[in-house]
């Protein structure tokens, strides 16, 4: 501390003393759980990757070999990443724009907004597990409602969940009915909009397009940056829904000698966590998922970095 | 970015050698290489064994076996935990918790050789040894040979399973067909024939050739060619093996016969469990299906509506002298390294593996193939014409598994990776992806030695 | 809450003629009628799925099959055959208590952290920030393998929840972060005024802070009972080999794998699990809205 010098009192020396120790009992909790469920894992992480370690033999060094197994061999690996950049780009885009515009329908009713914030609202709650499973259901090629109305329209039938081409757009879907978190923040950030300006706009003779081009989105550009990040950092976690629609959609789901394929149907849903789960707990292949979770905590902390500059709200303090 | 990384940097200062510590025990672990109990003297034991049959019939006959075990042994209990998958036992094994079993059992014998090799199952070897058991007199050599890896024998066959064509006999005789096909290009004309379309999709269709049409998977097609999998070197050499392209090249013609890959794909979406009275040959949506021994008792139970019976799959056209061969593989049961219950974990697996009557009564109450050379010619064997059909592929030398590799099943499913893609239309070369998926296997099997 | 109150007045000018005037009502009704048709759209498209699910969990086994809206026959016994599934009601045991057990560690380990940081001044405390988003951000697969093998090799507590219940008591980055951003908000003069007034540092934060912090105390408690609630990685990595530890998230998959294409009892069962967070949602909505707020308004 910069004013540890002998012209300090002894008694503002004692005082500072009782206030690091106060500081450090109140942090206590998260200092122990930083170190070792942070820091402890990350350092071991890092060891193991360079280790060869079946979870039962005594690990062996194994120099840059994993990291060659991942990279130049691991057949799912690109596509992994590829899933994973695609949901980044589409998902991510379509979430957003589609909570500021359910955002924006709010905050034009005059009528039932209770009820239809409630409708909006309600799906964002469903376990991700059960509406993964409902979805699955929903849009079974076969036997699902929505190929059977999709049916009587006479319009076409895709195989969603069964198919490589539409169980990514499917996944989106299932993303976009839980909007309800993008939803609330938008229709904050839109009822802070200052009405004032919008009334100034309307007296200069502006139409609707321009008032949100004009008033609205300066006032909630911020937001939707903040929408863009956590929803990229979301997707960089992607996990639970990928893994559900693709087991409950092939049908293999547990029982003894059954062998689940990777990201049903075709790798389509195939995505970066999967890898760390697939490595390390089918293949029991320690190195190479520590490997795998390099690379995602790689990426993961680069989007952080531009949360972190981007949003210096973040970090803002009192004084 | 500098304070992140700064940050973590801090930390690493801050938990220090405390952390170094605990690396260096997660390193070395605490396995304990097992050890033996007092059953022997009498003292009470209790053992916990894991299986995975789910269907009722198969729940009650091992639960029969465990109790007519605990009689003879009254002082070894046995917790039976059923339902289990490959992957969350393995899972369970490497952990070695108290919760973990003693006794385990597995459908696949893939998973063999990376059992073996990563020495997660016991050697039984000088347990056999102790109690004056000849392997070799004892279990058939096709049994014996998918139930141990590099000469450790880590696991011992609990019945066996060998596949054939189940055939609705009704459905035959609506369609004018009299007797089984026996090639590849009958068994496709049949299947065509027994094809009813229902607008866009079928009201009965003649076999379901997709891989993810449950038991129609590579392995059990290559099985009716005969196919290698591994050459000299145990390199992959499903490029080079001619027969391996053929059944690829087989499997994706009697797709398109059949109305091609999308419209059986919906079809298949409405198919119900395997494991159930809804399995889709039992409710009538398939005529024909390719299955193992286990579905002529679950059918018997089901009282399916029709008239069935069961013979050897067909085999490729140009290997017509083979008939009768088929897909041979077995549940396998062990013991857990880390057990500390050996010698009680012993006396059950000697009992379901080598007791004549058990092997027999079990292969009768749930229809499997026997396991043991004594079994296999039992007086006391089912004579139900259905279920003999697979003992006979069992004993047909032609008949051939597929082999234990150090990674378990992983170039299995490097092979069904490549069905999906090329039954799908999703890869159009052939011979570039055998040669992709041979470069894979060996990559994976490199990269688990 | 300003979300409730949002209706804005269209104010026409008074000057105009009444023909304008009525030009301006017509204008203004078929505003309505167009922003109310694409709310309804909106509306179907969210409560659908709920709708043909509810439906489905109460038809017959094959009907659930026949991509029919309407159930020939009501089988409410379904959900009877739902609950006496062995092990379902030890899911629910074992959820509540995942889910109980976790958010009381949570808050009580998190906010004296987030009192720190938000009203104590001390070197590194933007650095102890900046490593809380961090972790927060940290996806779990990060770490999972050496936690795993921690838990497993060490401690020999997997096949049960203990290895997610546990960390719970040393922090969680999300709700430090969270009451961080609200402990903000609440004046500086308060804490003072307590501290002149002699009270210690942790009695300043129970009887000054904790009461003013409660709406954000309420939304941090909600969003992990979700969390654990909706956890799925969690268990399946540490519970997945033991059935006696099972969670709901976790069972409804394998109830799916069991019932394959029984659609009407899964479905069943994924209202039952979809159920009381719903439920839960209508006790608890403001502290959920405002919550949600919190994580991307304040700050």
């Amino acid at each position: 501390m910069a004013v540890g010098s002998t012209a300090v009192p002894a008694a503002l020396k004692r005082k500072h003393r009782r206030e690091t120790a106060r500081t450090l009992a109140f942090l206590s909790p998260w200092l122990i759980g930083f170190g070792f469920f942070f820091a402890y894992p990350l350092i071991s992480t890092v060891y193991f990757s360079f280790m060869r370690y079946d979870g039962f033999t005594a690990p062996t060094f194994n120099g840059l070999k994993n990291w060659d197994y991942v990279f130049n061999h691991y057949p799912f690996f690109w596509q992994g990443l590829r899933n994973t950049l695609w949901l980044v780009v589409v998902m991510v885009a379509l979430r957003v724009a589609f909570g500021l515009g359910i955002g924006l329908l709010i905050t034009k009713l005059k009528t039932g907004v209770g009820f239809f914030r409630t409708a909006f609202y309600l799906p964002y709650l469903a376990p991700p597990v059960a509406a993964t499973m409902a979805f699955a259901f929903l849009l079974n090629p076969g036997t699902g409602p929505v190929n059977h109305l999709l049916g009587d329209l006479g319009l076409p039938q895709p195989g969603w969940f069964t198919d490589p081409s539409w169980s990514k757009p499917a996944l989106t879907m299932l993303a976009m009915w839980g909007i309800g978190d993008l939803m609330v923040i938008f229709m904050a950030a839109l009822l802070d909009v200052p009405k004032e300006q919008y009334e100034a706009a309307e007296l200069d003779g502006a139409g609707p397009w321009q008032k949100f081009r004009y008033v609205t989105y300066p006032n909630i550009s911020p937001i939707v940056m903040f929408a863009v990040v956590t929803g990229v950092i979301q997707t960089m976690q992607y996990y639970t829904q990928a893994i559900v629609a693709g087991k409950v959609a092939s049908g293999v789901i547990g029982g003894s000698g059954q062998q689940f394929e990777p990201g049903y149907p075709h790798g389509s849903t195939w995505t970066l966590p999967q890898m760390v789960y697939n490595l390390g707990f089918q293949r029991f292949d320690t190195g190479s998922a520590c490997v795998a979770a390099l690379v995602l905590f790689a990426i993961s902390m680069a989007v952080t970095s531009l949360l972190l500059r981007r949003r210096s709200g973040f970090l803002s303090s009192e004084d | 970015m500098h304070s992140p990384r700064r940050s973590r940097r801090t930390a690493a200062a801050v938990t220090g050698s405390a952390v170094l510590a605990l690396l260096a025990t997660a390193c070395t672990g605490t396995n304990s290489a097992g050890g033996t109990d007092d059953s022997a003297s009498g003292k009470d034991v209790t053992i916990t064994f894991w299986h995975g049959w789910s269907q009722e019939n198969e729940t009650k006959a091992i639960q029969a076996n465990i109790d007519t075990f605990q009689r003879l042994h009254p002082n070894i209990h046995v917790k039976v935990v059923g339902d289990i998958a490959d992957d969350k036992s393995e899972q369970a094994l490497r952990a070695g918790g108290p919760d973990a079993p003693d006794v385990v059992s597995s459908f696949s014998t893939d998973n063999v050789g990376k059992f073996c090799s990563a020495k997660v199952w016991a050697d039984l070897n000088p347990l056999l040894k102790k109690d004056g058991i000849d392997p070799a007199r004892t279990f058939p050599a096709a049994m014996l040979k998918y139930s141990q890896f590099e000469g450790s024998q880590c696991s011992l066959p609990l019945l066996g399973d060998s596949y054939g064509l189940y055939y609705n006999k009704t459905a035959f005789a609506a369609a004018g067909i009299t007797a089984p096909p026996k090639t590849f290009s009958e068994f496709d004309a049949d299947a065509v024939k027994l094809t009813v379309a229902d607008g866009d999709g079928y009201k009965q269709l003649g076999f379901m050739p997709t891989y993810h049409g449950y038991e129609s998977a590579p392995s059990r097609y290559l099985g009716q060619y005969g196919a290698s999998y591994f050459g000299g070197a145990g390199k992959s050499n499903i490029a080079t093996d001619p027969r391996v392209a053929a059944m690829f090249t087989w499997q994706k013609n009697l797709i398109g016969k059949l109305g091609g890959f999308d419209r059986l794909e919906k079809y298949r979406s409405g198919f119900g469990d395997e494991y159930s009275a809804k399995n889709p040959f039992e409710t009538g949506q398939v005529a024909m299906s390719i299955d193992g021994e286990w579905r002529t008792a679950s059918i018997a139970e089901d009282k399916v509506s029709f008239d069935w019976a069961t013979a050897p799959f067909p085999v490729p056209d140009d290997q017509a002298d083979t008939y009768g061969r088929g897909y041979q593989t077995g549940t396998i049961i062990g013991i857990a390294r880390t057990s500390r219950k050996q010698a009680a974990s012993w006396e059950l697996v000697k009992y379901l593996t080598t007791d004549t009557d058990a092997v027999v009564g079990f292969a009768n109450a749930i229809h499997n193939v026997p396991s043991t050379i004594a079994a296999l010619g039992s007086p006391k064997l089912d004579a139900d014409p259905n279920f003999r059909t697979f003992i006979d592929i069992a004993r047909n030398p032609a008949s051939d598994t597929t082999p234990a590799s150090i990674n378990g099943g992983a170039y299995q499913i490097s092979i069904q990776n490549l069905g999906y893609a090329y039954e799908s239309g999703k890869q159009s070369d052939l011979a570039a992806g055998l040669a992709a998926s041979a470069k894979e296997i060996d990559a994976a099997i490199d990269q688990a030695k | 809450m300003t979300v409730t109150t949002m209706t804005r007045p269209t104010t026409a000018s008074p000057s105009t003629t009444t023909a304008a005037a009525g030009a301006a009502r017509r204008r203004a009704v078929l505003h309505w009628v167009a922003v109310h048709s694409v709310a309804v759209a909106a509306a179907l498209f969210f409560l659908l799925p709920f709708v043909f699910v509810f439906l489905t969990s109460v038809m017959s086994d094959r009907q659930a099959l026949t991509g029919d809206l309407w159930p020939h026959q009501w089988q409410w016994g379904n959900y009877l055959k739902v609950w006496q599934t062995p092990g379902f009601l030890g899911w629910w045991r074992n959820t509540l208590l995942y889910a109980g057990l976790g958010t009381l560690l949570t808050i009580v380990s998190s906010l004296p952290v987030a009192y720190a940081l938000a009203k104590f001044r001390f070197r590194g405390r933007n650095l102890a920030l900046m490593a809380v988003i961090s972790m927060m951000m940290l996806p779990p697969q990060v770490t999972v393998i050496p936690m795993y093998l921690f838990w497993a090799k060490q401690l020999h507590l997997t096949g049960s929840l203990w290895p997610l219940i546990i960390p719970m008591a040393f922090g969680d980055a999300f709700s430090i972060f969270l009451l961080r951003q609200f402990l903000l908000t609440i004046p500086k003069e308060y804490v003072e005024a307590a501290r002149i007034d002699g009270c210690g540092e942790l009695r300043t934060l129970l009887r000054v802070i904790l009461p003013m912090a409660r709406p954000a105390v309420a939304a941090v408690a909600l969003f992990q009972f979700f969390y654990c609630w909706n956890d799925y990685f969690g268990p399946q990595i540490y519970a997945s080999e033991n059935e006696g530890a099972w969670t709901l998230s976790y069972g409804l998959e394998s109830f799916k794998g069991a019932h394959h294409t029984d659609w009407n009892l899964t479905m069943a069962a994924t209202l039952l699990v979809m159920a009381p967070v719903i439920v839960l949602f209508f006790f608890a909505q403001k502290a959920f809205i405002e919550g949600v707020t919190l994580t991307g308004v304040k700050g």
